[in-house]
């Protein structure tokens, strides 16, 4: 025990009662939060501070005090919601009503999307291309780098044949249409499908996909002049990888 | 201190907790630390009920500091309000409620006396607990056991140490001012500061159990 753990003693009781100077508070405090020895003492002494009044003559309080308080806890209560001010029974009500909701918008939702998929104008898959899903295959991914927000999907089956879905593009004006090529590593690339797209900007073709893919160096879409025989715009979609 | 001091003590939370989660001691009364529970959850009737139970003694230590009724009224409802709001601050592993009510009503009747308005009543609050502690020890034979536990405590203490325990619980006075106002040397107030307050916690010992309620609803 040093002298300075003894003067920190000493003034653990006027600590506790309030009463040093607020350097002499300070420096107890900064004592008894690493002591636990003084914490103890602490604590012993806060329980006499703490009952000394019950050792005063009792004076009954003033009967209109609680009214006043209870009238500023409501005024105070800033995140009193209208939840907090609902019925009881409303209040128990509120997980199943929640879940109620949520239930009839996810109906809603798909009735929604069901709806707007039925009357989309423009090409819709063929029974060719659907029957062609479903055969065994590879799916070539293509980024709008060229179109942000566009993108494509090729699905090439094992026997050469394929179709590609599209989405994002920009109507085109009459005369010009999206042309699909792959580029392989003997020039000129060749163009496996002519498309244009619906008002919502998709688009399905069937792409005559040329050979084995192991020997296409590049796959992407442009914006040409109808017939074009080789690519002259810029990539709009492009295909990162597919081996 | 006999064995029906020490359950009244019980029942009003002050030395050992008021337990449970639902209910008090006597098994109807919800406990102090449920009661602050449910203030979290912005239940005003737990509010209403730490009122009852500590509203009165509240205002008896206010009015004990402020000496004025409106003063201490104001007090009371200031601590009350402070409770509601500060809610979430209070700490358990600190000590029981009414210590921590205590705490608020004191902090704030000793605000009150030092702001300048009532400097003039502070002076005569100085003067009135040196009176209080030059006059005989109350009558305690109508006095509830827990109260007249306190009282013979207190009545245990030399004169000095008593007046410097009221003058720095009941005016708020430094050590070093306590010192001025009595004309005695600093370390001779610290002193008799520290034997009275050990005095005192010797003297209360039986009834205190743990001195926190650590443990009991940290939530």
């Amino acid at each position: 025990v040093t002298e300075a753990h003894e003067r920190i003693v000493e003034d653990l009781a006027a600590y506790v009662l309030g009463s040093l100077e607020t350097e002499e508070h300070l420096r107890v405090e900064a004592h008894v939060a690493t002591c636990p020895t003084c914490a103890g003492l602490v604590a012993e002494y806060r329980g006499v501070v703490g009952i000394m009044p019950v050792g005063l003559e009792p004076v009954a309080s003033p009967e209109s005090a609680w009214k006043v308080i209870r009238a500023a806890v409501r005024k105070r209560r800033p995140g009193r919601s209208g939840y907090a001010v609902l019925p009881k029974w409303l209040r128990i009500a509120r997980w199943p009503a929640v879940a109620a909701l949520v239930a009839f918008l996810a109906v809603w939702n798909v009735t929604l999307q069901h709806e707007l998929t039925r009357r989309a104008p423009g090409p819709a898959p063929g029974p060719e291309v659907e029957a062609l899903s479903r055969r065994p295959g590879r799916i070539v991914i293509l980024q709008g780098t060229g179109k942000p927000g566009a993108s494509a999907r090729i699905f090439v089956a094992v026997d050469g044949g394929g179709h590609l879905a599209v989405s994002g593009l920009d109507s085109l004006p009459r005369g010009r249409t999206y042309q699909l090529w792959f580029a392989r590593s003997q020039p000129p690339p060749v163009a496996a499908a002519a498309f244009a797209v619906d008002v919502s900007g998709r688009a399905w073709a069937k792409v005559s996909v040329p050979g084995s893919l192991d020997d296409v160096r590049a796959i992407f879409v442009t914006d040409e002049p109808s017939g074009s025989a080789a690519p002259s715009g810029r990539p709009l979609l492009e295909a990162q990888s597919w081996r | 201190l006999d064995r029906s001091a020490t359950t009244e003590a019980a029942d009003m939370g002050f030395f050992r907790p008021r337990r449970g989660t639902a209910a008090g001691p006597g098994g109807s009364e919800p406990g102090d630390p449920e009661l602050i529970r449910r203030m979290r959850l912005a239940d005003e009737s737990a509010l209403e009920a730490l009122y009852a139970r500590y509203g009165g003694l509240v205002y008896t230590l206010a009015l004990r500091i402020v000496g004025d009724p409106e003063l201490a009224r104001e007090v009371l409802q200031d601590t009350f309000l402070s409770s509601w709001e500060g809610r979430e601050t209070y700490d358990s592993a600190r000590g029981r409620v009414p210590w921590w009510l205590m705490g608020i009503a004191r902090n704030r009747a000793i605000d009150l006396l030092r702001s300048r308005p009532h400097q003039a009543r502070l002076r005569e609050q100085e003067h009135r607990a040196r009176e209080a502690a030059a006059l005989p020890p109350p009558n305690t034979e109508e006095a509830p056991l827990v109260r007249r536990a306190i009282i013979d405590a207190l009545g245990g203490l030399s004169t000095l140490q008593r007046e410097v325990i009221e003058l720095a619980y009941y005016t708020g006075l430094t050590q070093a001012e306590i010192a001025r106002e009595l004309g005695q040397p600093l370390g001779t107030v610290k002193s008799r500061t520290r034997e009275a307050m050990d005095r005192l916690r010797q003297a209360l010992r039986p009834l205190m159990g743990p001195t926190a309620e650590a443990g009991q609803h940290r939530d």
